[in-house]
C-alpha cells in the first residue's frame, strides 16, 4: 500500500515537471530569433516571400504563439510531437532512430564510472594515506578538472592520431570492416574514446565519494562491532562498509541523470558520434523549434525515469529512507 | 611575414594540371568499384527544386538530369536534349530529346515531361529559377520535341537547362500531386546514371547504378554512398585514411586543403564550381550611416588587406574581386576602380568625411554579423574587426545562429555582416538581384538587402536581360561594373575557389562547370 | 586548530592557492605583459610553440600565449560573476524556503527540483543560443543552471537556525522578517555556503569553456574555450592551439577546487574528521 502511495505520487510529480518543461522550453524556444522558414531560404541561396509564407504556414508558424502552444501540448499528450521543419518527418522517430546510440554511449560512461570509480575510491580506502591512495586522489583530482572536450581531443590526438589504434570519430567504420570478429568489434572499437572522455569525469567524481564514504563508514559503530566479532576484514569491508558507501554514490548518480545529457552532446559533438545530443545541437543552430522540443522533451523524461529508479533503488538499499520521510 | 598559402596554391595548381579534366587520359575507363563521398549537413531532401540547399544537389544531381550541361567556360553541351535551336529574334528555343532516354520506373523519357517540369513544377517549387520559368511557354508538337516560347528575348535563359536550375521530373508521378507531399520525394524517380537506394538517416544516402541508363556502358561506378560526417577535421581523416574519396566545398577546412592536397593519394582542383561562381563580400546597410556615404565604403575597402584574407584566411583558394561579377565570367571587366590595401588612405578618407578620431581613436562605432557558418568566417570576422580598428572604426561582432542571421539580414536589421553568394551563370541570373532597386524586398534573402540603388545600374541590368546580342550585353555590363565598383555598392572580399579533393584513383569526377555536382556518368574508380 | 592553521595544514590547498593567486596575478598582468590586442596578427600563420613565442602562433599569427593571458581575464571574470548571481539567486530562494517553511517551501523546493530536472548543461546552451551568445547571456545561463543546490543548501541551513534560541528570541522581540534573515541567519549559515561557491566557480569556468567550445562564446572577447574551439580544425597540424588553453583550464579548475577542499577542511571541522584513517 505504501510502495502504491509512493508510485502514484512519483506518477504525478513526473507529470507535472516534464509538463512544465515542455511549456517551459516551448516559450523559450519562440523567444529565439529567425524561425525556420529563414534557415530553409538561407541555404538554398534563394528565397520569395511566398516561399517563406508557405514554409511558415505549413508548419504553423503564422498562427498567434497561444494557439501554437495549446497545438503542442495537446499533440504530445497524444504523443504525437510533430514532425521536423528541416527534413519533415515525425520527430518522435527521429528522436528514436538516434536514441539507441546515445543510450550505448551514456549507458557505456555510465557503467565505466560506476565499476572503475567505486573500485577505485575502496581501493583508495582500504589504502588511504598510501601511496596508491594519493595517486588515485591525485588522478581523480586531475580527472576532475578537465574539461570534457579537451579529453577528447587529447585522447584522439594520443590513440587515433599519434598511435593509431583506436578510430577517431563515428560509429562504425564508414567501410564495414571484413571479417566476422572485425565487424562484431567495430562499433566497440568506436565506442571506447568517447566512453572514456565522459566516462573519466563520473570516475573521478564516484571514486572521491567512495572513497569518503567508506571512510567515514568505516568509523561507525557497527562496523566497528562487526570487525570486534572477528569478520574477516574483505568481508568488514565487502557487505557492511561498501554497501553503505553505496547509497551517497546511488544518489548522485541519479541526480547526475541530467549532467551526463548535457556532457553527451559535447563528447558526441567531439567523436561526431550520431546520438540525439548531436541531434539537439544541429537542431538548435538551425531552429527546427518541433525537434528541438522533442529532444528536451525526451531528455526530460529519460532524468525523470532515472530519478524514480535511483529513488525505487535507494528504497531497496536502504528501508529507512522510505520510513523517514 | 610569411605566407604558408602560397607553397599550397602552387599545389593545388599541380594537382589541378595532373587531375585535371584530361588527367587520367593515359588509361581508359573501368567498370565497378563503390564511391565514397562526404556529404555535409544531412539534407532535407534530395529532390532538386522541393529542395535546394546545398547538400542536396550532390546526391539530387546523380538521380535527375538537365535538358543541357555546360562546359567549363558554360558553353551549353547537349544532355537530355541532343541537340536545340535559338531563332534569331531570341523568341523560340527548340529541343529535341533523346529518344532512348527512360525514368528510373521504366516509363520512357518524353516532351510531356519536359512540358510539365519547366510549365508547372519549377514554378511552383524551384525558388530560384521560378522568375526564369515564368516567362516561358512551352509545348511539346510531338513526343521528342520540345518547343519554349518568350515574349521579349531573355539572355539568360539559355544557360539555365542545367540539371541544378531545371530538373527534368517525371510528370506521371508528379502530375496533380502536391509536389511537396509526393511519396516520390522520399524515393526520387529521375532519369540520371544513378538511382535511389536507400536512406540511412543520420549515415549515409546509397545510390546504385541504373542499368537502364541511355549512355551505353555508362555509368561505370557501382554505386555511390553519400557518407554523413557531421566534422570536418573527421571528412579529412576519412579522405586521408581512404574511407571516402570525394569532398568538396565547405567539406574539408580549407587549411586541411592544404595539407591533404600534399598527399600522395589524394587530389585537389578548383575546377567545377564555375557554374556557382562564389563572391564573399561584406554588405553594408546603405540606409544607415556613416554606410550610406560611398567614401566610408571605399575607406572600409582600403583598411581591408585583401591578399591577407586570400592567403591566410581562404590559404589560397581564393581570388581577389575588383567588383559585382565574378572573374570567370565572360561579362568580367577588370578596368573597374581599385581599391588595394592602403590604410592610410582609408584613414583620408575618413578624414574627408569628418569622421575625426576621438581621444581613444575611435573615429566611428559599428556593428559586424558575422556570417554564422563556422570557423572561417569566424576568423574572417575577427580580422576585419581587427583591421578596420586599425584606421579607427571600431567594430563589435555580433554572434548570431543561421535562423537570427538570415532574419535580420533579410529584413535590414543589421549594420555591417559578411556573406558570400552565387553569381551564377549569368549576371542577370546572379548579380543584378543584389543591386537593382527593383529588388529590395524586405523579408527576403538574397536580394538587394544592403539597399543601394542607382537608376543608371538598374537601367543596364534591365537592358542586358532583354538584349540577344553579346557584345552590347558585354558593354552595359561593363559600364555596370564600373559604376557599381567606383561606388563601393559592396565590399568585395574574395572570389572563392571551392576545391574538390578526391582520391587518385578517382578519374574524370570533374569534367565540367558543375564538378561534383554532374551526374558522374563518366566517374570511375581505378584499380 | 585555527582556521589559517587548517588550511595550511593541507598542502594540496597551498599548492592550489598558489596556483590560483598565479592565475589572477598573470590576468591582472596581462595588458602589462602583453600590451596589444590579443586577437591582432602578430607573425605568421600556426608558428610552432618556441623562437619569439613561447607557444606559438594560430591560423591568423595570433599569440596564442597572449590570448590565454588575456582570456585568463574572461574566464575568471565569468567563473567569479556567474557564481555570485548564482550565489545570490539560491540563497534568496533556500532562504524564504527555509524560514518559512510550509507551503512556500513546498513551492519553491517543488520549482528548484524542475531546474534540477531539466539537463542542465542542455538548458544553458539553449539559454546562449536564445539571447544571443556574449558575457552577460552566458553568465545569465550558468547563473540559472547552477543555483538550485545552493538553495537546497540554504534552505537546509536555514531549516535547522530557523529553530534555534537566539532566532526564536528575535522573532519574540519582534525584529522584522527581512533583518531575522539577513543579520541573525545569513552569516551563520554562510561557511557552508561559501565553500560550495568557491567549487561553483571551477564548474561555471569548466561550463564557459564548453559553450564556448561549441561556438556559442562572446566574439568579443578571448576565452580559453573559444581559443581550444577555433582551434580544432586544425589540431592536427597545430596541437599546441588545443593543448595549452587546455592545460590553462585544467590548472585554474584544478587549483580551484584544492583550495575549495582546503576551505571545507578549514572551515568545517565535522567534515575535516573524513580524513582521519580509522
Amino acid at each position: 500500500m505504501r510502495f502504491l502511495t509512493f508510485l502514484l505520487a512519483w506518477a504525478v510529480k513526473a507529470a507535472a515537471i516534464v509538463l512544465t518543461i515542455v511549456v517551459l522550453n516551448f516559450c523559450l524556444i519562440r523567444l529565439a530569433p529567425g524561425d525556420v522558414a529563414t534557415v530553409l531560404a538561407g541555404e538554398s541561396g534563394a528565397a520569395d516571400p511566398e516561399f517563406l509564407a508557405r514554409t511558415r504556414a505549413e508548419f504553423g508558424l503564422d498562427k498567434p504563439l497561444a494557439a501554437q502552444l495549446l497545438t503542442y501540448v495537446g499533440n504530445v499528450l497524444t504523443l504525437d510531437l510533430g514532425v521536423s521543419y528541416r527534413t519533415r518527418r515525425p520527430v518522435a522517430d527521429m528522436v528514436l532512430e538516434r536514441l539507441p546510440a546515445t543510450l550505448m554511449l551514456t549507458g557505456a560512461a555510465f557503467v565505466f564510472a560506476l565499476l572503475v570509480g567505486p573500485a577505485l575510491g575502496v581501493l583508495a580506502a582500504i589504502r588511504a594515506r598510501r601511496p596508491a591512495d594519493t595517486a588515485i586522489t591525485v588522478l581523480a583530482l586531475l580527472f576532475y578538472a578537465m574539461p570534457i572536450f579537451w579529453v577528447g581531443l587529447i585522447l584522439i590526438l594520443v590513440f587515433s592520431v599519434t598511435l593509431g589504434w583506436l578510430p577517431p570519430f563515428g560509429m562504425r567504420s564508414i567501410i564495414p570492416p571484413v571479417g566476422d570478429v572485425a565487424r562484431a568489434l567495430d562499433v566497440p572499437r568506436h565506442l571506447v574514446l568517447p566512453t572514456l572522455t565522459l566516462g573519466l569525469f563520473y570516475v573521478a567524481i564516484y571514486a572521491r565519494l567512495t572513497r569518503g564514504a567508506m571512510l567515514e563508514t568505516a568509523g561507525l559503530d557497527f562496523v566497528k562491532t562487526a570487525r570486534a566479532k572477528g569478520l574477516p576484514e574483505w568481508r568488514v569491508v565487502g557487505a557492511h562498509v561498501f554497501r553503505c558507501a553505496m547509497l551517497p554514490i546511488i544518489t548522485f548518480a541519479g541526480l547526475q541523470a541530467g549532467h551526463l545529457v548535457g556532457g553527451a552532446i559535447v563528447a558526441e559533438t567531439v567523436f561526431a558520434w550520431p546520438g540525439i545530443g548531436r541531434l539537439a545541437f544541429d537542431a538548435l543552430l538551425q531552429r527546427d523549434y518541433n525537434l528541438l522540443l522533442a529532444v528536451f522533451l525526451a531528455s526530460a523524461v529519460a532524468v525523470v525515469l532515472i530519478n524514480f529508479a535511483t529513488d525505487l533503488l535507494l528504497r531497496i538499499a536502504d528501508p529507512r529512507i522510505g520510513a523517514g520521510r | 611575414m610569411s605566407f604558408i598559402g602560397k607553397p599550397l596554391a602552387a599545389s593545388i595548381v599541380a594537382a589541378t594540371l595532373a587531375a585535371g579534366i584530361s588527367g587520367a587520359a593515359a588509361q581508359s575507363p573501368q567498370r565497378g568499384g563503390v564511391l565514397n563521398s562526404t556529404l555535409w549537413p544531412e539534407p532535407p531532401g534530395i529532390v532538386i527544386g522541393i529542395n535546394l540547399n546545398a547538400p542536396t544537389l550532390l546526391p539530387s544531381s546523380k538521380m535527375f538530369e538537365g535538358l543541357l550541361t555546360y562546359d567549363f567556360r558554360m558553353a551549353p553541351q547537349p544532355m537530355l536534349a541532343e541537340s536545340w535551336e535559338v531563332s534569331p529574334d531570341g523568341l523560340t528555343y527548340t529541343f529535341k530529346l533523346r529518344r532512348n532516354a527512360t525514368w528510373h520506373d521504366g516509363k520512357p523519357f518524353t516532351a510531356d515531361d519536359v512540358v510539365f517540369s519547366v510549365g508547372e513544377f519549377i514554378p511552383a517549387t524551384h525558388a530560384r529559377s521560378k522568375p526564369t520559368f515564368e516567362r516561358v511557354k512551352a509545348s511539346a508538337p510531338d513526343p521528342h520535341t520540345v518547343v519554349m516560347r518568350l515574349s521579349e528575348p531573355y539572355a539568360p535563359l539559355i544557360r539555365s537547362f542545367d540539371a541544378l536550375s531545371a530538373p527534368m521530373v517525371p510528370a506521371h508521378v508528379y502530375r496533380g500531386t502536391d509536389f511537396r507531399a509526393n511519396p516520390a520525394n522520399q524515393s526520387p524517380v529521375g532519369t540520371g546514371p544513378f538511382k535511389f537506394k536507400e536512406w540511412r538517416k543520420g549515415e549515409y544516402i546509397h545510390l546504385v547504378r541504373n542499368d537502364a541508363y541511355w549512355q551505353a556502358g555508362r555509368p561505370y561506378l557501382d554505386a555511390i554512398y553519400y557518407r554523413f560526417i557531421p566534422d570536418s577535421a573527421s571528412r579529412a581523416l576519412a579522405l586521408e585514411s581512404g574511407q571516402v574519396q570525394l569532398a568538396t566545398q565547405t567539406d574539408i577546412e580549407f587549411v586541411d586543403v592544404a595539407r591533404l592536397g600534399k598527399l600522395p593519394n589524394l587530389k585537389v582542383t578548383t575546377q567545377g564550381w564555375e557554374w556557382n561562381s562564389t563572391i564573399s563580400w561584406i554588405e553594408m546597410n546603405i540606409r544607415r550611416k556613416p554606410f550610406d556615404d560611398p567614401r566610408f565604403r571605399r575607406a572600409v575597402l582600403h583598411a581591408l588587406d585583401r591578399e591577407f584574407i586570400r592567403t591566410n584566411l581562404f590559404f589560397g583558394l581564393a581570388k581577389v574581386p575588383t567588383g559585382p561579377i565574378h572573374s570567370s565570367s565572360p561579362y568580367y571587366d577588370a578596368d573597374v576602380p581599385r581599391y588595394p590595401y592602403d590604410p592610410a588612405k582609408a584613414a583620408a578618407l575618413l578624414d574627408e568625411m569628418g569622421l575625426k578620431p576621438g581621444p581613444d581613436g575611435v573615429r566611428a562605432r559599428v556593428k559586424l554579423m558575422g556570417l554564422p557558418y563556422g570557423e572561417l568566417w569566424n576568423r574572417l570576422s575577427e580580422y576585419i574587426r581587427q583591421s578596420l580598428g586599425k584606421v579607427g572604426v571600431a567594430v563589435t561582432l555580433e554572434a548570431t545562429d543561421v535562423a537570427g542571421w538570415g532574419n535580420r539580414f533579410a529584413n535590414w536589421d543589421y549594420d555591417m555582416t559578411t556573406t558570400f553568394l552565387s553569381t551564377l551563370s549569368d549576371p542577370a541570373l546572379g548579380v543584378a538581384r543584389t543591386y537593382i532597386t527593383a529588388n529590395q524586398r524586405k523579408g527576403v534573402l538574397f536580394t538587394n538587402t544592403s539597399g543601394y540603388s542607382n537608376p543608371r545600374v538598374d537601367e543596364l541590368f534591365a537592358k542586358a536581360a532583354g538584349t540577344s546580342d553579346d557584345a552590347q550585353r558585354k558593354a552595359m555590363y561593363s559600364e555596370m561594373q564600373k559604376i557599381v565598383a567606383g561606388e563601393a555598392a559592396i565590399a568585395w572580399l574574395v572570389e572563392i575557389d571551392w576545391p574538390t579533393i578526391h582520391d587518385a584513383r578517382l578519374r574524370d569526377a570533374v569534367v565540367n562547370a558543375f564538378g561534383p555536382n554532374d551526374n558522374f556518368a563518366g566517374a570511375w574508380l581505378a584499380k | 586548530m585555527t582556521f589559517r592553521q587548517g588550511f595550511a595544514h593541507n598542502r594540496g590547498a597551498l599548492a592550489g592557492l598558489a596556483v590560483l593567486i598565479g592565475v589572477v596575478v598573470l590576468a591582472a598582468a596581462a595588458p602589462v605583459l602583453f600590451p596589444f590586442d590579443p586577437w591582432d596578427s602578430r607573425g605568421a600563420p600556426l608558428l610552432p610553440p618556441g623562437g619569439a613565442f613561447a607557444f606559438g602562433t594560430d591560423m591568423l599569427g595570433r599569440d596564442v600565449i597572449a590570448g590565454i593571458f588575456h582570456g585568463a581575464r574572461v574566464s575568471l571574470f565569468i567563473g567569479v560573476v556567474s557564481t555570485l548571481f548564482a550565489v545570490a539567486l539560491g540563497v534568496v530562494i533556500g532562504a524564504v524556503s527555509g524560514y518559512f517553511g510550509g507551503a512556500v517551501d513546498d513551492v519553491l523546493m517543488r520549482f528548484t527540483e524542475l531546474f534540477q530536472t531539466v539537463p542542465s548543461f542542455v538548458l544553458a546552451v539553449l539559454l546562449v543560443a536564445i539571447l544571443t551568445p556574449g558575457l552577460a547571456s552566458i553568465v545569465l545561463a550558468i547563473a540559472v543552471v547552477t543555483w538550485p543546490p545552493v538553495a537546497r543548501l540554504a534552505r537546509s541551513e536555514f531549516l535547522t537556525l530557523r529553530h534555534r534560541e537566539f532566532v526564536e528570541a528575535a522573532v519574540l522581540s519582534g525584529v522584522s522578517t527581512p533583518r531575522i534573515i539577513l543579520v541573525e541567519l545569513l552569516p551563520n549559515a554562510l561557511t557552508p555556503i561559501v565553500i560550495m561557491a568557491s567549487l561553483m566557480v571551477a564548474t561555471a569556468i569548466l561550463t564557459e569553456s564548453a559553450l564556448s567550445f561549441l561556438g556559442l562564446g562572446d566574439p568579443n572577447h578571448i576565452s580559453w574555450g573559444y581559443m581550444i574551439g577555433a582551434a580544432r580544425a586544425v589540431f592536427r597540424q597545430a596541437w599546441w592551439l588545443s593543448v595549452f588553453p587546455g592545460l590553462a583550464i585544467f590548472l585554474t579548475v584544478l587549483a580551484i577546487n584544492l583550495v575549495g577542499e582546503g576551505l571545507t577542511d578549514a572551515l568545517n571541522p565535522h567534515l575535516r574528521r573524513r580524513g582521519a584513517t580509522p
